[in-house]
Formats: C-alpha cells, structure tokens, sequence
C-alpha cells in the first residue's frame, strides 16, 4: 500500500521522553519515559538526535515533529516542545500523525512536570496511554488528575483534505512559501527530486516538509523523508535516491553543495527556491494552468481550497487510471499500462509515461487496486473528485464495477469473503463517520446561520464561529506580525524561575517527584492571575467544542510564558493593509515595557478577540526578534475608504504588542485587520516589497493568467499571497485532515457531498460579496453538481 | 582541499529486508562503526575505499527500507547512482522472484545502470532453494554477473564488490570517450535522464 502510515494503531502515543540537551562533551539523552516498557533502542537512540537537532539556542515555546522510519518504512511521529524555561525538552512518540492534537498533548504535560502534585505527570500519562482511541471524527476524552480535568483532543476524520486554518502544517507551509513555489517544490515531487526544505524555524521546517506530503495526495512519498535533519545526520544529503528533506539552517551550514549534486531547495524562511530542473514547466500545462488560476484567487484559498486545488491537478493527471483497469469476472482487478497511456489526451501523453517511473505513481496504482479488490471501490477524496471530473466514464465503470463485484459475490468465491471480513470493520467506521460527519456539518451550518445574524451585534457569536478546532490559527494568516521584544525584557518585571531537572540518574516519575522549582500555573509566578479565573481551571468547561477550543487557547495563553514574538511577514495583512492604505498610528512609540506580557489591558472588555488575534503557533515559533524596531510613520487613518461597501467593525482590541487590530465584518466574511505596518527581520527584502505593494493592487491581479513565468524567479512572486479576508469556515474545523486510514463507499462520500450541496455550502456564499468576477471563478469549482 | 580518491561512486543495494543486504555491508565497509540508521530514518550507507588498476575508488553504497513493498522499482530511484547490487537469499525463494520482478522492470524501462546479481546467505547446501543453474541462467538472459555469496562466511563478498566496481568505471571510462565524441550528452544524463533512458525504447 502508499501510505507510510500504520493501520490498527492501538495506543494514543508509544513513548513519551524527556530529553537533556547536549552539553560540553556530551550529546543529548533521554533522562525518563513512560512506559518504561518501550524498549525500541534504536528509536530511542535517535530521539534525542531529533529534540536537539542542533544547539539550539532557546527563546521561545516551540512546537516541531520529526519522523522516524523503520524498517518496513513505516513512520514514526515525533513530536517535540522546547520551553525555554525549562532545561529539557519533551517528545512524544506515536503513530498518529495528529500534530494539533499532540502539541496540545505536549501542552498538557508540560503544565503538567511543573504541578506541585508530583504524581500528577505519570497518572495522566498512563490515562492516555491506556485509553481507547476514539473513532475519526470523535473526540478522544481522557479524564486525568483524578478526574475533575478531561484532556479531549478530535479524531481527524478520514477523507478531510488539509484546510487552512485548521491544519497548522498547510497553513504554516502556506504563510511561508507562496503558489509558485508550492507549484515547484508539487512539480518537483512529481519528478521525485531530491529535495531539500531549509528554514531557521524548526516548526516551519516540518510544517512545510509535512504539507508537501500532503499535497502530492493521493499520493504519497516513497522516498527518504527526514522532516527535521539532524546535524549528525548531514552526510545523508549525500544519498542519490530522491529524497525529502527538511534541513535546519545551522545543520544547512555544515552541507557541502558541491558534493551533494542536483538538488532542488527551497528556502522556506526566504520564499526562494534553486533549481537545477524546469520541472513545473514540464508538466502538462493544461495541469497547470488551472491549478495557477485556483491557488491565485486569494480570496478563496481557506479551508481546503489549496489542497483540493492540488488535488484536482491531480486528477487531471492520474484520475484516468481508471479507465485502465482490467475488471475480470473472477479475476483481480488490474492495471493496464499501455491503456492507461493510450487513452490519455495526446498533450498529456508524454508526461503519463514518464509517470509510470514513478515510485509514488506505482504505490498509487497499488494502493488503488487493493482498495478495488478488497471491495472497498471508489471511495475516497481522491476518487470524488475523479467522479466531478469525468462524470460519463466515472459511472460506466462504476457499472462495471458494480457488475464486477457482483459476479464476485455470486461465485461466492473464498476470495471475496476473506477480503470483506479484513475490509468491513473500515467500512464501516467510514460509513459512521461520514454520517456523523454530515451531521456536523449541519450543526456547523446551523450555527454559521446563526453567527451571521447574530455577528452584527453581539461579538461574541462571531468568535464562536471562528474559534473552531484550530480557529485560533485562523488569524494565523493574518495575524499581526508582533512587534520585536526580547524574552529578557519581558521576564524583567519579574523573575520567571527556570526548571531543573536532577542531575542524578534516577528520576523515577514514582519515588521521585518533578520537583520544579517554579510552577506557571500558580498565580505567584505569573503576573497574569487575575485573567486566569476563566482559563486556567479546566480545560473541559463548556460542551460545545467552538468554545472548548478557545478555552485551550486561553488556558495555553496563561500557562504560556512570557513569550518573545517576533515578526513574521504575514503577506495576507500588508495585503490588506495596502489594500486598505490605511493604518492606525501603531503604538510603537510606547516603551516596549507598556506592552502587556499577555496583551490583554487594552480593551478588557474585548479580551477575547485580542487572543483570536494571536495564533498560538505565533507564540511558540516566533524567534527572537531585533529589539527595537523603527517603523514607518503611518499614514492617517482613512476609515471611510477602509470599507467600501457596509461592513462594520464588530470586535478590535490589540494584539500583544499593542497593534490595534479590528474584526470587520463584510457580509458573508470577517476580516480581521492590523492597521500598523509590519516591522521586518530583513528589512531589505521588505523594503523592496512595500514598495512593490504600493504600486500592485494585488487583489486585482487574480484572474490575470497570462504574466504567469512558472520559472520567473521565486522573489518575483513573492507578493502573491492575498488572503485578506475570513469566509467562515464551513469545512468543519473541527477536525484537522491528516489520515486516510479507514476507506468509506461512494454512497457516504457522496451523502457528505450532497449534504454540502443541499445546505448551498460552496464557498461562494461565504467568499468576499465584493467581486463577482471572483465568485465566477469560484462557481467553477467549488460547486458540487 | 586534496580529494583522496581518484573517483567515487555511489552504489545501490537492493533486494527484500531479510536477504542479507546489511551483512553484506557489514562485511565489506570499512566504517561500520557509524551506527545503523536504517531502523531510523530508513537509509543507511557505508562507505569503502579500493584500489583498481592502480586508482582509488571511494564506494559510497546505499541502502533503504522497506524496498519489499514495491512491486516494480522505479527508475527514478537509481537515477542518481552509479551500479545497484541486487540481493536475493539463496534459501528464500520469494526473494528471488521479486528480484527476477524487478530486473525484468529495469531492462524493460531500458535503464543504463551498472548492476550485479547477488544470492547471498550460500552457506548452508540443505537450505538452498534457489539453484545456481537457475540464477545463472536467469543473470545470463538479463546479461548480468551472477554473485553466489555469504556475508557470513565472508565468501565471494568481495569479489562481488570489485566486479560491480569495475563494471562502473568502464562504463564511465566509455562514456567519457562517447563525450569527447558528442558534448552534451552529460547534460541529458545529470538532469535526471528522462529523455536518454526512453529512447532507447
């Protein structure tokens, strides 16, 4: 089969580890697990490798995974969280690729090392340990602390394709890299290059190396994938297999280009690709074309908009390796290699020949036909899309295929009887989840109804739809790029204890209790106590998830501790911001000290937009920024022009850094605006670009097709991200896509479907009501009819 | 910075997990204390430095995991290398018909790649199912060297190694005459050549 990921996973995590970074002479170790059962040395050899990759030198939270491989070339999901106020770092081993759900695990267990109750760490991890994992699109509760806390996380659902907000690794690999270089790094993929992703952050590193997996779905890497290198390992850039890799710059100072040969890299932190190839120019531009005209219509590309864009080249590509399947009464289904070609449109025939040496495009054909053997049919996201794309031909095979599956089952052949004892137990879960699926998204749809009349004048509806799953990323895009201020200067009003491991050997989580020296959960230590009434409780309050999630968010806003943030260029926001020309005068010239070490003050009565405001992926991966920044004067304030047709401003307050920032409301959207402009790490390159935003409107330029130079230099395009504005999200954020486990029938991905088309859910009602021209080209696509 | 080596070559081990290739590594490398990373991040390689007629050649040879789940193997996987070893276990006959699978997919996929045919684990006669006359004659159609060796016994193992070395340095000693002939032809081949392997088709 394709995927690389493991079925019939039976336990939450495998291992989790505290790992001693490296010290004079000697290399990080690991100096206590749980379970101390797991006893893989070679896994555990390596993970310290992982958590310290390189000297890292520590200012702020951050959250990365890794992967490991094994033998049969299987993964292995590290997860990893260095706090800078503690000297270890933590991971958590698993099967389960759920990087929301385990950085909040991580999350967790962190407040957890620093309780005064010393066993609470191990109690909690043995709960979750020990605990069933729910079914996809369920929530996997665990009650811990002797019962009065509940650790909930969400089952991702099969079939979801990555959304952005939702997905923190799309919408990170997003944020960074723009259309043109995803397009490259996609295209090269389909070459199976040897690719390597290098960024200072290592958040960013995996993000990106993870969402380029993702993208290139239904398929899936065969090759060497190393997420985050570690510096030992640099040697392996040497391999002549493809590969992709995610190198950390420092460990990128250590590589030799010359001896590593043809390689493509990108640098994710520059938006700045070298290639030796012309691979995007050599795929079919009929592929292309279209996949450039859906990822350059910004004001569309939240939810799954990127990855169904992709999605779709791909079925361009691939989708006709039906009509090359052999369907045999009592026979297996095959495929037929030189039908596949042959029946392919003459412009696309070179390119499906070279497809078929690839090892990403066999392990598809692979994967498809065990699914069709097994009985499971068309039935994934892949295969819906396949069934829009060519409706004629999808359904006579799908006659076929019916007629086929019949014959097989009145043979009453062993065969097939084999094959459904393994596939119904999958199927059936599918079938639940898709149904339950449906149903959420009528709850969803229901309560979107609801938050657009009520949003006009109560706020708080309005956050409640936003807040879903992962809503706080959602501002992700647009949040404001903080203001530089280093982690000393904030600790400096009050003296944040660091952690302390014991030197000694033996730390056994019974005998010998965490004794931490500070605990950020007591409200001595923070100076944010009076906040923490509503957040620091439990983290299981209110029932409804919207609200469960921001409770999390706000519980991981006072347990975090005073983080440096630093400046991200989030192109969405200068957008916006140019768009707009407008920007109120940014509260630079306060001292840095005015800014609030949980931003809260400035509106008290708005503090819950002002965490919206703030992903806490900003939290934890902004690196330590200059410390003083001299922006710009701004322009006046010109409120009429901000909003052209009637949308009003429902919440504001300021970031953390005291930006003022607003949620406006548009008809069917939220925006959420940053009037300051951004402060830059390189001030260079920004330069060059505010000057560039001065004289494109970029939201203009969407439907222009023709200036598009695939192997134009990356730096060119650098302005084309626009996402300025929030359609409510309706792909259910409530649950992140990353697994494909369990494969449903068309019958439930089509009753998914229906459900969206009967509701009228297709972006288009959600997009900005501003441009027409742009909901038509939306209706292309995004309908299901 | 003086290379130590007149040339070097990156080499590709192939074959299902379990027919020795590891072994045969062990035996061969000269840095085998570097670890095995095989069970971590699914790569490993070793490296060995020889002398042939008089030159000194640095093998880089290269092995990844899982390599059983692949019905075919692509080209694409040893565009980059210089010659793959390809290992199947004597006792084990599975082995060798995902092997004979594979061999089949290379020479139908036309590839120029340098390779070897290896049995490995030829060290106990009553366990034997794949016959040599069988893998001869199978390694003669494919126009290939047949290597019967054992890791264990450290038997034919470096012999197998010089061979396919040798076979890589002729063909780049070729290919440098050809070059003199036509330029350019290099350019085709570094760039991952999709287009020379297809026309010879």
């Amino acid at each position: 089969m394709g995927s690389r990921l493991r079925t019939n996973v039976t336990h939450f995590f495998e291992c989790f580890c505290e790992v001693v970074p490296p010290q004079a002479e000697k290399d990080a170790w690991i100096i206590q697990q749980y379970p101390e059962k797991y006893k893989d040395e070679e896994v555990l050899r390596a993970v310290p490798k992982f958590a310290y990759p390189y000297k890292i030198e520590n200012n702020v939270i951050q959250h990365y995974s890794f992967v490991l491989t094994n033998n049969e070339s299987k993964w292995t999901y590290g997860f990893c969280r260095h706090d800078p106020n503690s000297q270890t770092a933590i991971v958590v081993l698993s099967y389960l690729p759920w990087h929301h759900a385990f950085y909040k695990f991580l999350d967790t267990t962190a407040a957890l090392m620093h309780s005064t109750r010393s066993e609470d760490l191990r109690e909690f991890l043995t709960s979750v340990y020990n605990a069933k994992i729910a079914d996809p699109g369920k929530q996997f509760s665990v009650p811990f602390n002797t019962e009065d806390r509940i650790f909930t996380v969400d089952v991702p659902k099969p079939f979801q394709l990555p959304s952005i907000p939702e997905n923190s690794n799309l919408t990170e690999y997003y944020n960074a890299v723009d259309s043109t270089n995803m397009m490259q790094i996609f295209a090269s993929m389909l070459f199976e290059r040897r690719i390597i992703i290098r960024s200072k952050k290592l958040k960013r590193l995996s993000s990106c190396v993870q969402s380029a997996n993702d993208l290139i779905y239904p398929m899936h890497w065969q090759h060497i994938f190393i997420p985050v290198l570690p510096s030992t390992l640099v040697d392996y850039l040497l391999a002549p297999m493809p590969f992709l890799v995610g190198v950390p710059e420092e460990v990128m100072k250590k590589v030799n280009r010359a001896e590593i040969g043809d390689v493509v890299v990108l640098d994710a932190d520059n938006n700045t690709i070298e290639t030796p190839f012309d691979d995007l120019a050599s795929l079919p531009q009929e592929v292309v074309t279209p996949l450039k005209r859906q990822l350059k219509n910004k004001s569309a590309l939240l939810g799954d908009a990127v990855s169904r864009a992709f999605l779709r080249a791909l079925v361009h590509l691939i989708g006709g390796y039906r009509d090359a399947l052999r369907l045999q009464p009592g026979k297996s289904v095959t495929f037929d290699e030189d039908v596949f070609v042959g029946t392919r449109p003459a412009s696309l025939k070179p390119f499906i020949r070279e497809m078929l040496n690839l090892q990403i495009f066999r392990q598809f054909i692979e994967e498809r036909l065990t699914m069709l053997n097994n009985g499971l049919g068309f039935s994934d996201e892949f295969e819906v899309e396949t069934f829009k794309f060519s409706e004629k031909s999808s359904s006579k095979l799908k006659q076929q295929y019916k007629e086929w599956t019949a014959a097989m089952k009145s043979e009453g052949k062993v065969f097939f009887r084999s094959v459904k004892d393994k596939a119904n137990p999958a199927v059936k879960t599918a079938v639940k989840t898709v149904k339950g699926g449906g149903k959420g998204m009528k709850n969803a749809y229901k309560g979107l109804r609801f938050l657009l009349k009520e949003g006009e004048t109560a706020p708080h509806p309005l956050q409640n739809g936003l807040s879903g799953d992962e809503a706080p990323r959602s501002n992700k895009p647009r949040s404001a790029p903080s203001s530089p201020t280093t982690g000393k200067r904030r600790l400096a009003g009050f003296s944040v204890p660091s952690a302390t491991y014991r030197k000694d050997t033996s730390l056994p989580f019974k005998s010998s209790p965490f004794e931490r020296s500070y605990s950020p959960l007591s409200p001595s230590s923070q100076p944010h106590s009076a906040d923490e009434g509503s957040g620091s409780e439990s983290p299981d309050i209110p029932r409804i998830d919207l609200m469960h999630e921001m409770q999390d968010l706000l519980k991981l806003r006072l347990e975090t501790p005073p983080v440096d943030r630093s400046l991200k260029p989030v192109r969405s926001l200068e957008n916006f911001q140019h768009h707009l020309s407008t920007a109120a005068p940014p509260p630079t010239s306060s001292p840095p000290r005015a800014a609030p070490p949980l931003f809260l003050p400035h509106l008290a009565s708005r503090d819950s937009e002002n965490l919206l405001l703030q992903s806490p992926d900003d939290v934890f991966s902004s690196p330590p920024a200059p410390p003083h920044r001299t922006a710009p004067p701004p322009p006046p304030p010109v409120a009429k022009d901000l909003f052209g047709t009637a949308p009003f401003v429902v919440g504001g307050g300021r970031n953390e850094d005291g930006d003022p920032l607003f949620f406006v409301a548009h008809q069917h959207s939220v925006d959420i605006v940053k009037l300051s402009p951004p402060v830059v790490s390189t001030p260079h390159r920004r330069k060059q670009i505010e000057e560039e935003e001065d004289l494109i409107r970029l939201d203009s330029t969407s439907d222009d097709l023709d200036d598009f130079d695939p192997l134009k230099t990356p730096n060119s395009s650098f302005l084309h991200r626009n996402t300025c504005n929030l359609p409510i999200s309706i792909s259910n954020p409530l649950y992140a896509y990353e697994n494909h486990r369990s494969n449903g029938n068309v019958a439930t991905s089509r009753h998914d479907q229906d459900l969206l088309q009967e509701y009228g859910i297709d972006f288009n009602s959600f997009s900005n009501a501003a441009s027409s021209s742009k909901v038509g080209a939306q209706r292309q696509w995004t309908t299901f009819d | 910075m003086a290379r130590d080596y007149d040339h070097l070559f990156k080499l590709l081990i192939i074959g299902d997990s379990g027919v020795g290739k590891s072994s045969l590594l062990l035996r061969f490398a000269d840095n085998t204390f570097t670890g095995n990373y095989i069970t971590t991040i699914g790569v490993d390689f070793k490296i060995k430095t020889i002398n042939i007629d008089g030159q000194k050649v640095k093998l880089q040879i290269w092995d990844t995991a899982g390599q059983e789940r692949f019905r075919t193997i692509t080209s694409t996987y040893y565009r980059g290398t210089h010659g793959v070893i390809v290992v199947y276990d004597v006792t084990n006959g599975e082995s060798f018909a995902n092997v004979k699978r594979w061999l089949h997919e290379i020479e139908q996929n036309c590839d120029v790649v340098n390779r070897v045919l290896v049995g490995n684990k030829n060290d106990t006669p009553e366990r034997k199912v794949v016959l040599t006359e069988d893998a001869q004659r199978f390694a003669d159609t494919m126009n290939i060297k047949l290597f019967e060796t054992s890791a264990k016994d450290n038997m034919n193992v470096e012999e197998m190694f010089l061979a396919i070395t040798r076979l890589v340095l002729r063909s780049k000693r070729e290919m440098k005459e050809r070059q003199n002939f036509t330029q350019g032809e290099t350019v085709n081949l570094r760039k991952g050549n999709k287009q020379g392997k297809k026309k010879c088709c």
